[in-house]
C-alpha cells in the first residue's frame, strides 16, 4: 500500500477533531446534500480528456482541448468538440465524480498531451477558460511545482474565488510546492485510506485541508477499462463530487461557504 | 553556424566549449543511472526498475536504463509520450501507483509485445529538476510494499534526474556556459547575444560516438589551433569582464 504525500495526516492516530461552525443549529450532512444528485451543476475536469460513454462516466456534456501548433511558436488554441482521453486519468476523475453526483454535467478540458514543454501553458489556458465559462466546480487532479508559475496560478485562483468557481485541487503526491493546490482559496485534497466516497476528513493543519479516498481505489480508465490506483489525484474528485451535490441543493454558494460546509460535515468534525 | 548578427568569436568559443565538455565529465552518467535503478530495484524487492527519458522533441519516451525482468528487451524501446501510464506520469508530473495492471488487457498486451514481461503492479515517478521534466522512473512488482514507497522513489528519481542533467551539462558545456553568462549579465544586448549563440551552439554531440569523433578532431588540430582556441577564450573572458 502506497501513501501519497500528506495522506499520513489523515491517519486516525494522527488526525485531531476540527470544530464545526458554532451556529445556532448544526450544519448536517442531511441539510448539506441529502436528496441531491448533482442536477444543474456544471463540473469541469481539467486533465487528460474524459472518455465519452464510458460505463462509469456516461455522457460528457462538453469538451475542449488545448492544442499547440508544433510548427509555430504560437499561443495555445482552444479546440471545441469531442476528444478522447489520452491516458485514462481524466476518465478516472470523471468516474469518481459521477459516482457521487450522478446527474451533474461533466465537461472535459484537456490540457495534457499537447506537448510536454508547453504543459503548464496549456494548463493555464485551460484553467483560465474554465473560470471564464463560470463552471460551478473545476476538478484539478494535477498541478505544477515550477516556481515561475506561482503568480499566474495565484491570479487564477483569486479570479475563480471571486467568480464563484470552486477549484478543487489534488496536492502533489510527493512533498513539495504544488500550484494551485497550496493556495488558501483552493479546496486542497490528499488521499486517505478507505473506499466510502462520503468518508472525507478535514485537516486542521495546512496546507492540505481535506482527505478523501485515493489509496488503492478502483477507478474507470481508458477504453472502457477499470484499474486500482493510488494518488492524491483520485482523492480530489471525491470532494469535487461532494461539492457538486452541495451546490445542486444550495445553488450559488461561494467557495468560502462551501469550505465551511465541508469542514462542518467532515467525518472528524465534532 | 554563423547567423546574422552573431559574433564569430562567440561562435568559436561556444563550439570549443561544447566539444571539450564531454571530455571533462568524471564518469558516464549511464553508469550512475544503472547504479540508481539497481539500488531502487533492490530496496523495493522489485522485479524490475527502468528509466525512460523524453526524446529531444518531447514526443517519445525512450528506455535508456533497465534492470531486472525484461530489461534487455526494453532497452532502446521508444513509445509515444502522450500514451500509457508512463505518458501520464511525464505529462502530469505526478507519480502514480497501479496495483492490478494484469487485469487491464490492453496494457498487458502492449507491454508483453515490447518487453515479454507483464507486471502486476507499477509505481512510476516523474524525473524532473527545477529546470524541466526529463522522463520517468518505473518500479515493477514490488515485494516489500510500504506506505512510504512514493516518497522513497521520489528520492531515487531526484538523484537520477540530477545525474541526467549533469551528464547533459557536460555534453552541452558551451551552451551551459553561455546560458550562465547570459543569466549573470545585466546587459540586455550581451545577454540576448549569448543566449542566441548558446542555442545555436547546441550540436548533436550527445551521442558517445560523435563525442569521440569530435575529440579526435581536436587532437589532430595541432598546436596552432589549440593556441588560437585559448586566445579566443581569453579574449572572450576579457571582453565579458569588461561588460559586467
Amino acid at each position: 500500500m502506497v501513501n501519497p504525500a500528506w495522506s499520513w495526516q489523515f491517519d486516525p492516530r494522527v488526525l485531531k477533531h476540527v470544530d464545526a461552525l458554532p451556529l445556532p443549529a448544526r450544519i448536517t450532512r442531511e441539510w448539506a446534500w441529502e436528496g441531491a444528485d448533482g442536477a444543474g451543476v456544471r463540473v469541469a475536469i481539467v486533465d487528460s480528456g474524459v472518455e465519452d460513454g464510458h460505463p462509469q462516466v456516461g455522457r460528457v456534456n462538453g469538451a475542449v482541448a488545448i492544442e499547440f501548433d508544433p510548427e509555430k511558436d504560437a499561443a495555445p488554441r482552444l479546440v471545441e468538440g469531442p476528444h478522447e482521453d489520452l491516458f485514462g486519468h481524466g476518465t478516472a476523475c470523471a468516474g469518481v465524480i459521477r459516482k457521487l453526483a450522478p446527474a451533474c454535467e461533466i465537461h472535459s478540458i484537456r490540457v495534457l498531451g499537447a506537448g510536454l514543454s508547453a504543459h503548464e501553458d496549456a494548463f493555464v489556458t485551460g484553467l483560465r477558460w474554465a473560470i471564464e465559462q463560470r463552471f460551478d466546480v473545476v476538478n484539478l487532479s494535477l498541478g505544477t511545482s515550477a516556481q515561475r508559475y506561482y503568480s499566474v496560478f495565484h491570479e487564477l485562483a483569486d479570479l475563480a474565488y471571486f467568480n464563484r468557481v470552486a477549484l478543487v485541487a489534488a496536492m502533489a503526491n510527493v512533498t513539495g510546492p504544488c500550484f494551485p493546490g497550496q493556495y488558501a482559496s483552493v479546496v486542497s485534497v490528499a488521499a486517505r485510506e478507505g473506499e466510502d466516497p462520503f468518508s472525507f476528513l478535514a485537516n486542521p493543519r495546512p496546507p492540505v485541508e481535506f482527505g478523501a479516498p485515493g489509496i488503492n481505489v478502483e477507478v474507470p480508465w481508458k477504453d472502457g477499462g477499470r484499474i486500482r490506483a493510488t494518488g492524491n489525484s483520485f482523492a480530489a474528485p471525491h470532494v469535487s463530487g461532494l461539492v457538486a451535490l452541495i451546490l445542486s441543493k444550495h445553488p450559488g454558494l461561494t467557495p468560502f461557504e462551501l469550505k465551511a460546509i465541508l469542514r462542518s460535515t467532515a467525518a472528524n468534525a465534532a | 553556424m554563423t547567423t546574422e548578427g552573431s559574433d564569430p568569436l562567440l561562435d568559436r568559443v561556444a563550439r570549443l566549449a561544447n566539444e571539450l565538455g564531454p571530455a571533462l565529465a568524471p564518469a558516464s552518467h549511464i553508469e550512475l543511472l544503472e547504479a540508481i535503478t539497481a539500488a531502487a530495484k533492490e530496496l523495493f524487492g522489485a522485479a524490475a526498475c527502468s528509466l525512460a527519458l523524453l526524446s529531444e522533441d518531447g514526443t517519445e519516451l525512450v528506455f535508456h536504463v533497465a534492470t531486472g525482468e525484461g530489461a534487455s528487451d526494453v532497452l532502446g524501446v521508444r513509445m509515444p509520450s502522450d500514451q500509457g501510464v508512463a505518458g501520464w506520469v511525464v505529462s502530469s508530473g505526478q507519480p502514480i501507483a497501479i496495483e492490478d495492471l494484469a487485469n487491464d488487457q490492453r496494457f498487458a498486451r502492449e507491454v508483453a509485445e515490447t518487453t515479454g514481461y507483464v507486471p502486476t503492479s507499477i509505481l512510476a515517478m516523474p524525473l524532473e529538476t527545477e529546470r524541466g521534466r526529463l522522463g520517468v522512473i518505473s518500479v515493477l512488482d514490488r515485494s516489500n510494499e510500504r506506505g512510504s514507497d512514493m516518497d522513497v522513489l521520489a528520492l531515487f528519481a531526484r538523484q537520477a534526474a540530477l545525474a541526467i542533467e549533469s551528464g547533459r551539462v557536460f555534453a552541452d558545456l558551451g551552451a551551459a556556459l553561455f546560458g550562465a553568462l547570459a543569466g549573470a549579465s545585466d546587459d540586455d544586448e550581451l545577454s540576448e547575444l549569448l543566449e542566441r549563440t548558446s542555442a545555436e551552439s547546441r550540436g548533436s554531440q550527445r551521442r558517445l560516438g560523435e563525442i569521440a569523433a569530435t575529440l579526435n578532431e581536436l587532437a589532430e588540430a595541432g598546436p596552432g589551433e589549440r593556441d588560437l582556441a585559448l586566445d579566443v577564450l581569453r579574449r572572450f573572458l576579457k571582453y565579458s569582464r569588461s561588460r559586467w
